[in-house]
C-alpha cells in the first residue's frame, strides 16, 4: 500500500461517528491481491464488551517488510487489537489475516511472529535467562537440544544488551531491563513479524536509541514490525508506515510522510515591534492568506522586556516565506524572526484525535489572555493542538 | 504437549518453591506418623481405637502418612491452583500463549507436568513416613515383620497409588479453581473453603453426602476405602467421574475465553 488515509485525518474528529471512508488501496486489498502483500491484513475487525466497543470495524493492512508505528490514544483499542491479531481475544465480528493465515487460526502462524503486549511480564521468581528458557522450550526452539536452545537464548540477551544481567531475578530488574527482555522473548522465535506494545516503555534515552536502532535493523532485514507506541516523535522517526485508531475506529492508515504531507503547513512571523502585529496580520490578510495572531512566550534569554511575543501565523507553503518578508520590508515593519512550520505527527495526531493534555489547555488558556497591545481577533487563534510548543 | 510438558518444569523446579513444597509434605508425613504410632493405646480422629496390632497388619506401615492425606490434598490444590493462576496474574499466560497457540495442548502439558509433581511430592511424603515408621515401630511395640513381606509391599504399592489419586483429585479441583478465579490467592482460598469446611459441615450433618461430594470421595480414595463404610470400587469410580468432569470443564473454559489478563 502506498498511499491512502481511510479517513482524512483534518476531519475525522468533527465526524468520529461516521464509518471509515475507505480508500482506493483499502479497497483493492478486499480483492485478495493487497492481502498476500500484507503481513497484517483485517476486514471489519470488531470486538465488542456488552455494548461498548473497544474495537470497531477496523480495515488494517500492514504490508510485508514495513516499520509500522500503530498510534492512538489511551483506550484506542492498540491492545485489543493486537490481542486480536494474537489468537488471545476473539473477535465479534470481522475477519482477517496474519501472515497470510486467519487469525481464527493461530496456530498456523504463531510460531513465524514475535510479540510482546502490554509490557513485560514474566515470572518474578526466575531470572531473566531462565524465562527465556521457558519461552524457547515451549516454542521448542533447538528441539531436545538444549546448547542450541541456549544459544539462541544467549544471541537475543546480546541482541538487547542484557548479557549481563541475565542470572538475576526477573523481580530485581529495572523497567528499562523488564522492557528489553520482553523484546528479547518477541525476538526468540527469529520471527517475520515483530509485534510489540510500546517497547520503549520506561527506557532511558540512550536504551531508546538502541531499540530504535535495533528495530530499523530488523526491518531492514526484511522483519515486518508493528510497534504500538506513545512516543510519536520515535514513531515518526523510525516508522515508515503508520496505523492511526481512536475509539477503536480507523483515522489514518498510509505512509506517515503522506500524513505529514497533507497538514496544513504554515509561516510565523514575529514583528520586531508588537504593535506591528495587528497590521501585518492585516498585510497578509489582504494578501487572500489566512492569518491569526497569538501569543508566544519568548526564549529565557530573550532581551525583550515583557517575554511574550505576538506571533503571526500565515496560513501558507514554505515558498511564500521570502515573498512575505518583502512584503513586510516594504511596508516598514520589522521582523525578528521568520520560519516556517509544518505539524509534525504529535501535533498532528493530537488534532486528529482531540486529545488535549494539561499543559495544553494552560498553553491554550494564558494565549487568550488580554493583552492590551495585541488582542487575539475575534473568532482566530489557532487550536489547542497547535498551541504546543512557542515556534519562535 | 510434550513442549508444554517440559517448559511448565522451568518454574515448577524453582529452588524456592521445590524446597518450601517439600518441606510442607515432609513435614506433614512427619506429623502424621508420629502422631499415628503415639496413639497407640489410645484413639483416633474418629473415635476408633489406635492397636499396636493393627499399626502390625501389611497396611499398617502407610497409616502414618494416610491420616495425613487430607494435607497432601491441600498441598497439592494449592501447588496446582497457585501455578495455574499465577500464569493468569502474572501475565506470563499471554508469552506462553503466543509461544503455544494451542490451547488444549499447552494446558494438558501444564497439567500433564503439574500431575507428576503431585505424585513427586507425595512419594517424597511416603518415603520419609515408611522411613519413619520402621523408626518408631519398636518404640511403640508394633511388629514391621509383615511390613517387609509380598502383602506388606502389595499394601504398600496399592496405597501409594491411593494416595496419588486423592491428591490428584484434590488438584483437580485447584485447577478449575484457577482458570475460573484467575488469582492464586482466590483460587486457593475458595477451592480450600470449599473442600474443606463445607463439604465437611454437609457430610456431617448429612452422613449421606460422603458417597457423593467430589472431595470426600477424593479422601475415600487416599485412603483406601478405609474412612467411611464405602465400597472403594464405587468410590474410586464416582472419583475419577468428578474428576473428569472438572478437567473437562477446565480444558473447555480455558480454550473458549478471552485471555485479557
Amino acid at each position: 500500500m502506498n498511499s491512502g488515509s481511510a479517513t482524512d485525518p483534518a476531519h475525522a474528529h468533527h465526524r468520529p461517528a461516521d464509518p471509515p471512508a475507505a480508500s482506493p488501496a483499502v479497497m483493492n486489498g478486499a480483492a485478495g491481491v493487497a492481502r498476500s502483500d500484507t503481513a497484517i491484513w483485517t476486514r471489519g475487525l470488531t470486538k465488542r464488551y456488552g455494548t461498548r466497543r473497544a474495537v470497531d470495524h477496523l480495515d488494517l493492512q500492514v504490508p510485508r517488510g514495513a516499520l509500522s508505528g500503530f498510534v492512538g490514544p489511551n483506550g484506542a483499542g492498540k491492545s485489543t487489537t493486537l490481542r486480536m491479531l494474537l489468537g488471545l481475544l476473539r473477535p465479534s465480528a470481522g475477519h482477517g489475516h496474519v501472515l497470510g493465515e486467519p487469525i481464527t487460526e493461530p496456530d498456523r502462524y504463531l510460531h513465524r511472529v514475535g510479540a510482546m503486549i502490554e509490557g513485560p511480564t514474566f515470572h518474578p521468581g526466575l531470572s531473566g535467562r531462565r524465562n527465556l528458557d521457558q519461552l524457547a522450550i515451549l516454542r521448542g526452539i533447538g528441539g531436545w537440544h538444549r546448547a542450541r536452545r541456549q544459544r539462541r537464548v544467549e544471541e537475543v540477551l546480546g541482541q538487547v544488551g542484557l548479557g549481563e544481567r541475565a542470572d538475576d531475578r526477573f523481580s530485581s530488574y529495572s523497567l528499562g531491563m523488564k522492557q528489553r527482555l520482553g523484546i528479547a522473548a518477541a525476538l526468540l522465535p527469529d520471527p517475520c513479524l515483530l509485534i510489540l506494545d510500546e517497547p520503549t516503555n520506561g527506557l532511558d534515552p540512550a536504551g531508546i536509541r538502541e531499540i530504535r536502532a535495533l528495530l530499523g535493523q530488523l526491518a531492514g532485514g526484511g522483519i515486518t514490525v508493528f510497534v504500538s507506541s506513545h512516543l510519536l516523535t520515535e514513531v515518526e522517526q523510525i516508522c515508515d508506515h503508520l496505523v492511526m485508531i481512536n475509539g477503536g475506529r480507523m483515522l489514518f492508515q498510509g505512509h506517515v510522510t503522506d500524513l505529514l504531507a497533507a497538514e496544513d503547513p504554515r509561516i510565523l512571523l514575529i514583528p520586531e515591534h508588537d504593535a506591528d502585529a495587528r497590521r501585518l496580520a492585516g498585510l497578509l490578510g489582504d494578501e487572500g492568506l489566512r492569518v491569526e495572531i497569538d501569543l508566544r512566550n519568548g526564549p529565557p534569554s530573550a532581551s525583550a522586556a515583557q517575554g511574550r511575543w505576538p506571533v503571526v501565523t500565515a496560513h501558507a507553503p514554505e515558498g511564500l516565506a521570502a515573498h512575505l518578508n518583502r512584503l513586510a520590508m516594504h511596508a516598514g515593519i520589522t521582523l525578528r524572526s521568520l520560519r516556517a512550520h509544518r505539524p509534525n505527527l504529535e501535533e498532528t495526531f493530537l488534532r486528529v484525535t482531540g486529545e488535549i493534555d494539561g499543559d495544553l489547555v494552560r498553553s491554550a488558556q494564558a494565549g487568550q489572555e488580554p493583552d492590551g497591545s495585541v488582542p487575539p481577533p475575534a473568532g482566530a487563534g489557532l487550536d489547542p493542538a497547535h498551541r504546543r510548543g512557542g515556534a519562535t | 504437549m510434550i513442549a508444554a510438558f517440559r517448559a511448565e518444569w522451568v518454574p515448577l523446579l524453582r529452588p524456592r518453591l521445590l524446597a518450601g513444597t517439600l518441606g510442607a509434605v515432609v513435614a506433614c508425613a512427619v506429623l502424621g506418623t508420629v502422631l499415628t504410632f503415639f496413639s497407640v493405646g489410645h484413639r483416633d480422629f474418629d473415635g476408633d481405637p489406635v492397636t499396636a496390632a493393627a499399626l502390625s497388619r501389611p497396611d499398617g506401615l502407610l497409616q502414618g502418612v494416610q491420616a495425613v492425606s487430607i494435607l497432601l490434598g491441600v498441598v497439592a490444590l494449592s501447588v496446582v491452583a497457585a501455578s495455574l493462576a499465577g500464569d493468569h496474574s502474572h501475565g506470563t499466560l499471554r508469552n506462553q500463549l503466543v509461544a503455544q497457540p494451542h490451547r488444549a495442548r499447552l494446558l494438558a502439558g501444564k497439567l500433564l507436568a503439574l500431575s507428576t509433581f503431585v505424585v513427586v511430592i507425595v512419594a517424597a511424603a511416603t518415603v520419609v513416613s515408611v522411613g519413619l515408621s520402621f523408626l518408631l515401630a519398636p518404640t511403640r511395640g508394633v511388629s514391621t515383620a509383615a511390613w517387609s513381606g509380598g502383602a506388606g509391599l502389595a499394601e504398600l504399592g496399592s496405597g501409594f497409588v491411593n494416595l496419588c489419586l486423592g491428591s490428584l483429585g484434590y488438584a483437580a479441583i485447584g485447577a478449575l479453581a484457577a482458570i475460573l478465579l484467575r488469582g492464586p490467592a482466590a483460587a486457593i482460598a475458595v477451592a480450600l473453603a470449599y473442600a474443606l469446611p463445607v463439604e465437611m459441615l454437609i457430610s456431617r450433618i448429612y452422613r449421606p453426602a460422603h458417597s457423593w461430594l467430589p472431595v470426600q470421595l477424593m479422601q475415600e480414595i487416599a485412603t483406601g476405602g478405609a474412612a467411611y463404610a464405602m465400597p472403594y470400587a464405587d468410590a474410586l469410580l464416582r472419583g475419577v467421574l468428578y474428576a473428569g468432569v472438572m478437567l473437562l470443564l477446565t480444558l473447555v473454559i480455558f480454550r473458549r475465553r478471552d485471555m485479557t489478563a
